[in-house]
């Protein structure tokens, strides 16, 4: 038997660990030392046409959209948070979040953009912008569930099927940045389902509430994914299975 | 770079039930396993060896593994898994019972 | 402000934090470091310990609560990133010191009413008044208040509590070490960011500095509570630490040896120094110290 079993903790012991500041830091330990905002440093510019810069930087901007609603609502949510380690691990999702948006914004620098702040307005999908108020309302709001739901469960799946989709074709660099963001929405869309479960086994009447959250979101969710694959240009055959991924979760908490 | 898909579970885990079936017949310990680092770096130093990437086309998962259900890492034990246990995945933070299916294929059940 | 702003990166804090000053520390101090076994062993000195840590938990909790809610409210992406960081190092505080009070053998089931029954009421009026702002999204009060007054008296304490503690309990004052120099960023995020805000608004001074007055008169009503209406106790635990041979021969701290002051002595030295640094910092920023009526 090893001495350091994760397996063998008790229940509490496990969240203790893994919803601290500590195992934080050295889980991002792993992957983020050797780079600097996210990429490998001396790993060369590709080459690229104008179109498919073009492209490149609509889907970067729109995933700074999507990085944006991620912070502001993951740093709303630190206040509403119903203990004390949903806060210190909404914590740190905001400085994942806030990492996120800084390294994508290097890298739309890093592809000529002068004023990443003025062109992520310009692309700005207009559905992930209602959706991104929407989440903001159910933070202003004060509901916990929904929110959760809609940003730890709908857009971070979203944003992991896409990230892991695009990582795949992507060049190099952005690759390597897409990279480390997929491994910390890995902590991001488990604390959100982990939670929301949590709270749907003992208070099973929430599920009513959250399946209508679902139905108003579902289609802004659905048509923003279809674009912006578009804007990655992937092929419709090839296309991440969104709907695969993202059905799973909702069944896994009840929600169909 | 390694990237992580949905494996064909199915076949997969039929065969691990098979290999559990047999080794049941035969009476035989449940197995233990010394793991090695699989350069799995999202999780601390200490825990790194109890998850591994899935590689794709082409991998397999040994008696001591499972795939999370949430997050698709590969979750290593030091024992061969069998239905009844609890495993955690770090990675996600879920916490998972490993449960045997109607067709008697092991599957891991998020416990919320 | 883009330029002293982008020192303030998430990459540079990855490099200074969790890659630099934090590095191989558990919870904050090196691994093999624990409680002084006296400290932990003698009811008197647990209780104080206790008491002392809980002020700490409830000061990191508002900064948490504060840093956090001020980032919808800051009006521009690097802003956002900063208090992104210090949302992570706030929570991180919040952390260690809960961990010193299981340390300190307070239950995990008894930690919130552990809270409720030690948190000086005064302190926790300081944090509601701060709060207020932060709820309302006023990002230029939020920010003096949060950074300037919070930070600066937490950054006062936090020496002055160093300095005892780093002979007699190093594990302690090593967690106030990391503390410390987290605080050093956010006291100067806070002058440097609101320092322009205040030139282009004007308008608010005379509120902000409302709110000054008011957190100080909380923060010196703490302050009294802490020593000269809790100076039985502190002699006593002085006394039984003597007897026991813990604690540090002197404890040199802004010219006042700590280890032999009288509670008014330690609450006068720690009281001028606060309000010394307030009224230095406001100044830099354009702001006038206000002085709050005197706490009865
Ligand atoms: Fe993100
Ligand atoms: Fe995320
Ligand atoms: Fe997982
Ligand atoms: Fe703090």
């Amino acid at each position: 038997m090893s001495e350091f079993d994760p397996h063998a903790l008790a229940e509490e012991d496990f969240l203790e660990e893994v919803r601290s500041v500590d195992f934080w830091f050295q889980a991002v330990d792993g992957y983020l030392r050797d780079r600097s905002y996210g990429r490998v440093d001396g790993t060369p510019e590709p080459v690229m046409e104008a179109g498919e810069r073009d492209n490149l930087i609509t889907t970067l901007c729109n995933y700074c959209v999507g990085e944006t609603a991620a912070l502001e609502a993951s740093s709303g949510l630190v206040v509403i948070a119903p203990n004390r380690h949903a806060k210190i691990f909404l914590a740190t999702q905001v400085l994942d979040e806030a990492r996120h948006l800084e390294v994508f914004i290097r890298r739309l620098s890093d592809l000529g953009v002068e004023d990443p702040e003025h062109e992520i307005e310009l692309r700005a999908n207009p559905n992930l912008v209602r959706f991104k108020d929407r989440l903001l309302e159910f933070v202003a709001d004060r509901d916990w569930d929904a929110a959760v739901f809609a940003q730890n469960v709908i857009l971070e799946t979203m944003e992991y099927t896409v990230f892991r989709a695009h990582l795949q074709d992507a060049d190099p660099v952005t690759a390597q940045v897409l990279d480390g963001v997929v491994k910390d929405e890995r902590r991001h869309l488990g604390f959100g389902e982990n939670d929301l479960g949590r709270r749907l086994v003992a208070m099973p009447e929430k599920r009513e509430r959250l399946a209508e959250v679902r139905a108003e979101l579902d289609e802004l969710v659905l048509v923003t994914f279809e674009e912006v694959q578009d804007s990655v240009g992937v092929e419709r055959s090839a296309r991440a299975d969104l709907g695969g991924e993202y059905l799973a979760a909702v069944e896994r908490l009840g929600l169909t | 770079m390694s990237t992580v898909e949905q494996p064909d579970r199915e076949t997969e885990l039929a065969e691990l039930v098979e290999q559990h079936r047999a080794r049941r017949a035969e009476g035989s310990e449940r197995r233990h396993y010394d793991l090695d680092d699989r350069g799995f770096n999202e999780v601390p130093k200490k825990w790194r060896k109890f998850y591994r990437h899935w590689l794709g086309a082409g991998d397999t998962l040994a008696p001591n593994e499972i795939i999370c259900p949430v997050c698709k890492v590969v979750i290593r034990s030091v024992k061969e898994i069998r239905a009844g246990d609890r495993l955690y995945c770090m990675p996600c933070m879920s916490r998972l019972l490993v449960v045997e299916a109607d067709d008697g294929t092991l599957v891991p059940e998020v416990v919320y | 402000m883009a330029d002293f702003l982008s020192q303030y990166s998430i990459q540079r804090w990855l490099e200074m934090c969790p890659q630099g000053y934090l590095e191989d520390t558990v919870y904050g101090h090196s691994p093999e470091l624990k409680e002084p076994v006296i400290l932990v062993g003698n009811e008197t000195l647990r209780e104080e310990s206790i008491r002392t840590t809980v002020q700490l938990v409830v000061g990191e909790r508002c900064a948490l609560a504060a840093s956090s809610g001020l980032v919808n409210a800051a009006p521009d992406f690097p802003s956002k990133r900063f208090l992104a960081t210090q949302t992570l190092d706030e929570a991180r505080h919040v952390e260690i010191f809960t961990r010193r009070l299981f340390d300190l053998g307070v239950k995990e089931d008894d930690l919130e009413s552990t809270l409720d029954e030690f948190a000086n009421p005064n302190l926790v009026k300081f944090a509601e008044v701060l709060l207020e702002k932060v709820e309302a999204g006023d990002f230029i009060a939020g920010v003096v208040g949060q950074n300037i007054v919070l930070e600066g008296m937490a950054f006062s304490v936090f020496e002055m509590l160093e300095a005892v503690s780093r002979e007699a309990n190093p594990k302690f004052a090593e967690t106030l070490t990391g503390t410390i120099a987290d605080e050093r960023r956010h006291v100067g995020f806070g002058e440097n960011r609101i320092g322009s805000l205040i030139r282009e608004h004007p308008e608010r001074k005379a509120d902000v500095e409302k709110m000054q007055a008011e957190m100080t008169y909380h923060m010196l009503a703490t302050f009294a509570d802490s020593f000269r209406g809790n100076a039985a106790v502190v002699e006593e635990t002085r006394a039984v630490a003597a007897a026991e041979g813990f604690g540090p021969e002197t404890a040199e701290w802004h010219g006042t040896d700590l280890a032999a002051a009288s509670p008014e002595e330690m609450e006068a030295i720690l009281a001028d120094t606060v309000l010394g640094e307030f009224k230095t910092r406001l100044g830099r920023i354009g702001l006038e110290y206000q002085s709050p009526p005197v706490p009865a």
